[in-house]
């Protein structure tokens, strides 16, 4: 019917980047399953998915009582060794039967969760957008602990260069005519409401979190920029502010890295408006130009105005 | 210039999952205690002489299903080294197979019970305790994380504490625990996966079981390999338990160890036992990859499996 998900992303609790033998084995989360390490264009690791167990009422905009039972797929990963997600999705179908099934029929499907009774999916969408219920199915909840369990490996020395918060992307994506809408909600949450051709794939999945990683790229950098106070502090006072996007953040973008052919143009046409990648460059043409201001200014005092 | 497709892969970024050979059924002809082996071989006998028909109708149900009768059914018989230690390999095994053979019955595979808890150092034990998801009761949203008893597992919501105070100071009063998806009533069980004396864990023996069913449907793989391969024979059978193999292949031309499905051939008493081994299964997560290679190879043989792992798993208890 439609597949829900969420993604929650944030910086790593580590004073530097950490390299690739930490990051396995900080995403070991399953004993005998292989973290996936890719290196190109950029380093990410991911942990094996792992399953939650659900039986609690599904989203719904028109407040129906839907029974959904099954289990959710999460995993947490790593990029550049500086930014970790949570991310967990489940599918929702309809059940055969209007019973709960023995577990082992839900185990038999992994990440899916039957509806049991009456579903209309657009209700389920629509639901799952806005702010769902207390008591139903929280993804939330569920990538923030995917999240957690990465911030609290002992192997983290938990001295972040800077603090910003984590930013929540929640999306839905449904079949027919091919069709994308971001929206920003409040600072931190975010949807995506997706809409793709044939059969959903997995990297549906990929694309969401690749949308959300570039997303807080983009509001961190955003953050960072506005507690510089560029032009409101003294010059040499904002560059110190504006160092940790260059130390940190500029190499990470890398729009679509990890995005299949297929969904490419998904991203492509977000980035032709609103614009990610314009307002990304824009930005950090400011950091640089702020630094290079600076570094002139630097160099002029230095010289002492011996040349006047 | 036309435009060229490139493709890029990276090794450590792709998941490989082996896969193992199976036969149609895998039918065990025995779990037996030391004690009954203590019992001599007339006690074994008795076993064997019990089993051969039951193993004898399943063997011909499998080969009228199976175009052309070429079933592939292996035999095992699994002895527990683990919870007790008695006598040696080289004293035992000859024993076993002798009275199976008075049965007309042939040992496939013979199993060790403590490699169900580690072989060449792989914990296969901790590996399924790692992919129990636990079934969750009415009103589990996610919000918090799964409930669980330390070493304990149920197929349902406990009662609460009995004595235990609420917030209000008000004592709470017995309630009675409830089996998800009842039907009617309730039939609440609570397993214990282990115990723990002195820092040194000990596996309970439903858990070693429902291990031992996962090696026998094939569906276990630990960084996507076979955790374990059945060994051949040498000639002769070591003196010490610890250097047998953990599967050990008796029969040069025998089917595969692991199969489709599985069909064990029990004592009555066993029966608590793998009640409680269903509840295990129930809950054991397989890898989504491993589960569509099986379905996938059975599909190709015409053959339709179930769903559910624990329906691959069938009993005689006699």
């Amino acid at each position: 019917m439609l597949v829900m998900g969420e993604v929650h992303t944030g910086l790593l609790q580590n004073s530097g980047e950490i390299p690739e033998s930490t990051c396995r084995d900080v995403l070991q989360l399953l004993s005998g399953e292989r973290v996936r390490v890719s290196r190109r264009p950029i380093v990410y690791a991911v942990s094996p998915d792992l399953l939650t167990g659900v039986d609690c009422r599904l989203p719904s905009a028109s407040q129906s009582r839907i029974r959904g039972a099954g289990t959710v797929l999460s995993r947490s990963s790593i990029t550049g060794g500086r930014v970790v997600q949570g991310s967990s999705h489940t599918r929702i179908e309809r059940s055969g039967s209007d019973r709960r099934q023995p577990w082992s029929h839900y185990l038999a499907r992994p990440g899916v969760v039957e509806a049991l009774g009456k579903a209309k999916p657009r209700d389920l969408a629509d639901g799952f957008a806005e702010e769902p219920s207390a008591d139903g199915l929280d993804l939330g909840a569920i990538s923030a602990r995917f999240m957690d369990v990465v911030q609290s490996s002992p192997l983290l020395d938990r001295r972040a260069p800077f603090k910003i918060a984590r930013t929540r992307l929640r999306w839905v994506a449904e079949p027919g005519e091919p069709a994308i809408h971001f929206t920003l909600h409040s600072d931190q949450m975010r949807t995506v409401r997706l809409v793709h051709t044939g059969e959903f794939t997995p990297a549906v999945v990929d694309l969401c979190e690749d949308l959300a990683l570039h997303d807080w790229l983009l509001t961190a950098l955003l953050v960072i920029i506005e507690r510089a106070r560029i032009g409101g502090t003294p010059g040499p006072e904002a560059a110190a502010k504006l160092a940790p996007a260059v130390d940190h953040l500029l190499h990470l973008w890398m729009p679509s890295a990890r995005v299949d052919d297929l969904l490419s143009p998904y991203w492509e046409s977000l980035d032709r408006r609103p614009g990610f990648t314009r307002q990304w460059q824009s930005l950090v043409d400011r950091v640089r130009d702020q630094l290079a201001v600076h570094t002139l200014a630097f160099l002029r005092e230095k010289s002492g105005g011996g040349a006047r | 210039m036309t435009s060229v497709n490139a493709t890029f892969g990276e090794v450590a970024a792709e998941r490989r999952i082996a896969s193992a050979p199976l036969s149609h059924v895998s039918i065990e002809l025995g779990h037996l205690y030391m004690e009954d082996f203590e019992a001599g071989p007339e006690r074994l006998r008795e076993q064997f002489r019990r089993v051969a028909p039951w193993a004898g109708t399943v063997r011909s149900s499998w080969q009228d299903r199976i175009p052309g009768g070429r079933a592939r059914v292996s035999t095992c018989f699994l002895i527990d080294d683990y919870f007790s230690k008695f006598s040696t390999p080289a004293e035992l095994v000859p024993m076993v197979l002798d009275a199976a053979a008075d049965c007309d019955l042939t040992i496939d595979y013979i199993a060790r019970e403590s490699a169900c808890a580690e072989s060449d150092g792989i914990e296969l034990a901790r590996l399924v305790e790692d992919r129990l998801v636990n079934d969750p009761p009415p009103d589990t949203n996610g919000s918090r994380p799964p409930v669980k008893e330390s070493g304990w597992l149920c197929n349902g919501a406990r009662s609460p504490q009995v004595g235990t105070v609420q917030a209000m100071g008000k004592a709470n009063r017995w309630a009675p625990p409830l089996q998800n998806a009842k039907r009617g009533h309730s039939i609440f069980v609570d397993v214990e996966l282990w115990d723990e004396n002195g820092g040194k864990r000990t596996w309970s023996c439903p858990f070693l079981a429902a291990v031992w069913q996962l090696l026998r449907l094939g569906l276990l793989r630990t960084d996507g390999r076979l955790p374990l391969r059945p060994v051949m024979r040498e000639d002769a059978f070591p003196d010490d338990w610890e250097s047998l193999p953990a599967v050990m292949q008796l029969n040069p031309a025998a089917a595969p160890f692991s199969a489709y499905t599985t069909l064990s051939v029990l004592s009555p008493r066993f029966l608590p036992v793998e009640l409680a081994v269903r509840t295990i299964l129930s809950q054991v997560a397989v890898d989504g990859d491993v589960l569509k290679q099986v379905v996938a190879r059975s599909g190709g043989e015409g053959i339709r499996l179930e769903e559910e792992l624990v329906d691959r798993i069938s009993y005689v208890f006699t």
